[in-house]
């Protein structure tokens, strides 16, 4: 192998491949644990908490497909990749922090409400972590609709789709057919099938989300994910271990549901032709109001972050008061004095975004293109698994080499899932890079490097911003395997939100739950800000 | 009879196609000539509703009395053929004759998604993806899943350009010997004077915008 090919392909293989392939082979043995596994099912909240699981991940996934399928469609051509990036920099943690803000019993939806029913007291209801599990859905179903119609939008978006489907789209016009009915025989049949990865993404997180599930979701029985999470933590060997039997009996639930549903999918053939060779239909009206559902989801948004920002400096806020009574600066205050897991997790994120985006250029620099492929593969494979999984093996994988806790396993912790992030990302505008830019500069006798320096890397700057952004964002949100790896000697803003939100003080979780959300916000808009371009084209 | 009426193209405020009046007439095929980028697709967009936003169009679009502008494209009654066949990829041919076939009877749909691969050949044909067939009988399954849907109307936007030279003689008559039988009129835009059906009338859009027989 030339010297070449090493740069391309040891900086992402250090970061990412072996540890993601170590980690997996590590929780191989977990399998062999027969006591742990019955223990795990002897669990008196096991069952609940099994149910409970498919439940909340299933109808989460199944409505998140549907609005954001509603809102492409309603969308018509207008472009929605800008506007749906803008959500994705919301770290869940955050999303489900505030909507707890918003919607419990002494919540802003409950005092706006007072005055019209004439409440003194905060009303009965259960809403954050009830029973049912319902509010984690709704915070799945906030969460996860963006990221799916980012996901439609960059489909939509590449030429040679939308060149194809606006000419079958006048067609099926013409055949008398509306557009409702033509999203549903001749767009949604192209599409779905280039959308496995990122639905089987949102299936996988749904089932599998800790964070959002400790904050929101419900505690008696928790979701399985949750089940397993507690017990992960606990010092005692053998809870530990009902722990890692639970992780993995999670991992196989996952699998056996995306199995399902794909051997479900021939079983809609005889449906699905019935759908295609349907007479043309015209649109019922009632269509149109889908209209509304994207501005939706930014007023929820933003009413989310007014929420977290009046909470963060209320220092009384009796019950019916719409606003609070005095403001104060002290959870603020709190959050820079006690400043070491903000700068921790801010050096993180910059540490791992930095080396990352190094390692994807390199790669997509250097490599052999048939390789790109595989590195896309697997770092759509690493995206779908279960953090809890690689939470776990990287976990085991520290403790051999003899480094939990210490800042070496924080950062291949956070890097993981940056890598992936951030190569999928940068893959696509990195290769449609013009290759006879190259045959202009040499023909300018401009050396290689000096090409890459002077005119690609400049030339790709917005992407590789982008790129850096999203890293940084994806790192700043990492908690599952960062808190693992951290075994108590570091701490982050997730993990301070975690803890912080079973006890009482809003005015500090509110303000690590904007913290959270205000730095990848930061990093996107100086991506922005810096990825303009010199001149702007007319 | 499809009627324009002062119809014409702005685009960024300056007139790309001057208003003008035709009348075509049930079975006819008129044919609008015009160099590219003179606006001749524009206007059958514009005609059959999904002009893009950038340009404007001007004038009344009249079929068999009744004023098309107010109506959404799917409305119209207006069949249309592109370069591309726009098979939908996703379909089988019967699959995608049938999207065409009007909300009757099972039976009835199905006989005349049969009886349309008779009349262009390729019987049979009916459960084939569309990417086997050749350039040819694709270019007849489209033209036949127009026909179905029953147009009032056909507007023609260089169904022929794509075509290899052989084949495209062949295909124009079989075009033309059907609109012709249906009794609907037709529009037909096109760079190529081989285009033109015998006899037929030919309009041509000048370099300044207006339109002059040809």
């Amino acid at each position: 192998m030339t010297a070449t090919r090493l740069v391309a392909v040891l900086p992402l293989t250090l970061l990412f491949l072996l540890p993601l392939v170590a980690a997996l082979v590590l929780v191989l043995p977990g399998l062999l644990d027969a006591t742990a596994f019955a223990s795990m099912i002897a669990h008196p909240q096991f069952a609940g908490a099994l149910w409970l699981t498919v439940f909340t991940g299933l109808l989460g996934t199944g409505l998140a497909v549907l609005t954001s399928l509603a809102i492409v469609h309603a969308a018509g051509s207008r472009d929605l990749s800008r506007g749906s990036g803008l959500f994705l920099a919301v770290p869940h943690l955050s999303l489900a922090i505030g909507l707890a803000f918003l919607i419990m019993p002494t919540g802003v939806i409950a005092r706006l409400l007072a005055p019209l029913l004439g409440w003194t007291s905060p009303p009965q209801w259960v809403t954050t972590q009830d029973p049912w599990g319902f509010t984690l859905i709704a915070a799945l179903v906030l969460k996860e609709t963006p990221f799916l119609v980012w996901a439609f939008a960059a489909l939509l978006n590449r030429d040679d789709m939308r060149r194809a489907l606006d000419g079958q789209v006048a067609v099926a016009r013409s055949l008398g057919h509306g557009p409702m009915s033509i999203f549903l025989r001749v767009i949604l049949p192209q599409l779905l099938p280039r959308m496995a990865g990122p639905l089987i993404a949102v299936l996988a997180y749904s089932l599998t989300v800790v964070d959002m599930a400790v904050v929101v979701g419900p505690g008696q029985p928790p979701t399985l994910a949750q089940l397993a999470w507690t017990d992960l933590n606990d010092g005692d060997a053998a809870t530990a271990a009902r722990g890692g039997a639970g992780v993995l009996i999670l991992s196989g639930l996952v699998l056996l549901l995306i199995f399902l549903v794909g051997a479900a999918l021939p079983l809609l053939a005889p449906l699905r032709h019935r759908l295609l060779a349907s007479p043309p239909r015209q649109d019922a009206k009632l269509f149109r109001l889908l209209i509304i559902l994207w501005p939706a989801w930014f007023c929820i948004y933003g009413a989310v972050m007014l929420v977290m920002a009046l909470q963060s400096i209320a220092a009384q806020w009796p019950f019916p008061d719409l606003l609070p009574q005095h403001a104060t600066a002290a959870a603020w205050l709190r959050l820079v004095q006690d400043s070491g897991p903000f700068l921790t997790t801010f050096v993180l994120a910059l540490a791992t975004a930095m080396s990352s985006v190094a390692a994807a250029v390199a790669w997509l620099e250097w490599a052999p293109r048939r390789a790109d492929r595989i590195a896309a593969l697997v770092a759509v494979f690493a995206l779908c698994l279960p953090s809890l999984l690689v939470g776990l093996g990287q976990y085991r994988l520290f403790l051999a080499l003899g480094i939990t806790g210490t800042a070496p396993a924080l950062f291949l912790a956070h890097v993981l899932p940056v890598a992936a992030y951030v190569f999928l990302v940068l893959a696509g505008p990195y290769r449609s890079f013009d290759p006879r830019w190259n045959a202009v500069a040499a023909g300018l006798t401009a050396q290689p490097l000096r090409f890459l320096l002077r005119i690609k890397w400049p030339m790709l700057k917005a992407p590789i911003l982008a790129a850096a952004a999203t890293g940084f964002a994806v790192s700043v949100a990492q908690f599952v395997p960062a808190q693992l790896a951290a075994a108590g000697r570091f701490s982050t803003l997730p993990m301070e939100a975690v803890t912080l939100s079973a006890g009482g003080n809003r005015p500090l979780i509110a303000t690590h739950g904007l913290g959270l959300m205000l730095l990848p916000l930061v990093a996107f808009l100086l991506a922005g800000w810096f990825g303009q371009p010199r001149w702007r084209m007319r | 009879m499809l009627s324009l009426r002062h119809i014409g193209l702005v685009l960024n405020g300056k007139p790309l196609v001057r208003p003008f009046s035709l009348d075509v007439a049930p079975g006819e095929v008129v044919t609008l000539m015009g160099a590219s980028g003179s606006g001749k697709s524009s206007l059958l967009a514009f005609i059959a509703g999904d002009l893009p936003p950038a340009m404007t169009g001007q004038g009344d679009v009249v079929l068999n009395r009744t004023r098309l502008n107010p109506l959404p494209p799917e409305r119209r009654g207006l069949g249309r053929l592109f370069q591309d066949d726009y098979l939908f990829p996703h379909m089988t041919v019967g699959e995608n004759l049938l999207f065409a076939v009007a909300d009757l009877p099972r039976a009835e749909r199905l006989q005349r998604m049969e009886q349309a691969l008779t009349d262009c050949g390729l019987e049979g044909f009916a459960p084939r993806p569309p990417h086997s067939l050749s350039g040819g009988q694709r270019s007849r399954v489209a033209l036949m899943r127009a026909l179905l849907a029953e147009p009032a109307a056909i507007l023609l936007d260089e169904p022929f350009s794509k075509l290899d030279r052989p084949l495209r003689a062949s295909m124009r008559s079989f075009t033309f010997e059907h609109i012709r039988n249906r009794g609907i009129p037709a529009l037909l835009v096109s760079h190529d004077p081989e285009d033109v059906p015998p006899g037929g009338r030919v309009l041509e859009i000048l370099e300044d915008g207006s339109l002059k027989n040809a």
